[in-house]
């Protein structure tokens, strides 16, 4: 059976995941960074990070680089483990329509 | 429960957002060397137009220099970023390709006003190749900085050098901070 995160599986959230799975593990994305490859709006963006962030998915780190803030978002462990199984169970959920044979 | 409409649509939005993190980290980089050869170059072709009695010796530089920090440059963002970037095969890539443009300049006897034009031109051919995989964003900077290229050889005249600080230059510079943006 299928397994879908329901925390992940929000369209916003499903996007932050995917692009902080691309990178290596460790390897984190600055707030500007993401808000311009998901699109979102600062609100917008700030909360759903909040979402994943309780939930454990990923880590938020706020610095200063020289005098300006910087946030960075990192996918954690069970962040990155979740999303695997999350995407499994898209592909499970593709697979299983595939092979269900056509109706009369 | 979603169907499988949506499941297919789920996995091509994280398709999509793994390919656009990948082209910004490989813009990132580029505009990191593009800016570095930029500079390197403005300087090369600024000593050809003042002194070009020291033009051979300012070209090496310029390459010496830039293939050192293209290195430098790319060690520093796979620690940082864990991003593999410019390795040994680069390197060898690099190497490569400078051999075969001194063959092409050898055997074609060319003056310095030929490999003025030649030098710029056979590097955005690889800018407009690697835009067909990284981002357009490449071949439009490949293709425009060819075509002003091609108009100095052609209309300008001595100060043809000056003419290429700024457009091979200023040009990798300008587009170095663009592709930043992008």
């Amino acid at each position: 059976m299928a397994e879908l995160d329901e925390i992940i599986h929000q369209p916003l959230r499903l996007r932050i995941m995917a692009a902080l799975n691309a990178l290596p593990a460790g390897t984190g994305l600055e707030f500007v960074r993401l808000k311009k490859l998901t699109g979102a709006t600062d609100g917008n963006l700030g909360a759903h990070i909040e979402t994943l962030a309780r939930a454990g998915y990923v880590t938020v780190d706020k610095a200063f680089v020289g005098k300006k803030p910087q946030t960075t978002v990192t996918l954690a462990g069970p962040g990155r483990a979740a999303f695997a199984r999350h995407v499994a169970g898209l592909q499970e959920i593709i697979a299983g329509a595939a092979a269900k044979p056509p109706e009369p | 429960m979603i169907d499988s409409l949506e499941a297919a649509r789920a996995l091509d939005d994280i398709e999509d957002m793994t390919r656009r993190v990948r082209q910004s980290q490989i813009y990132r980089l580029s505009s990191l060397l593009m800016v570095l050869w930029g500079a390197l170059v403005f300087a090369g072709n600024l000593v050809t137009y003042l002194t070009p009695h020291y033009a051979d010796k300012a070209w090496l530089s310029v390459y010496v220099l830039a293939i050192g920090g293209s290195v430098v440059l790319g060690a520093t963002e796979k620690t940082r970023r864990g991003m593999s970037s410019f390795d040994v095969r680069s390197l060898l890539a690099f190497v490569m390709l400078f051999a075969f443009g001194f063959f092409v300049e050898t055997i074609g006897h060319f003056g310095p006003r030929e490999m003025g034009a030649f030098w710029p031109i056979y590097f955005m051919l690889f800018y407009c190749l690697a835009g067909l995989w990284f981002g357009i964003a490449f071949t439009v900077f490949g293709l425009c900085v060819t075509v002003l290229t091609l108009i100095g050889y052609i209309f300008i005249g001595a100060a043809f050098p000056l003419w290429m600080a700024f457009v091979n230059g200023g040009g990798l510079i300008i587009g170095g901070l663009w592709m930043r943006r992008s």
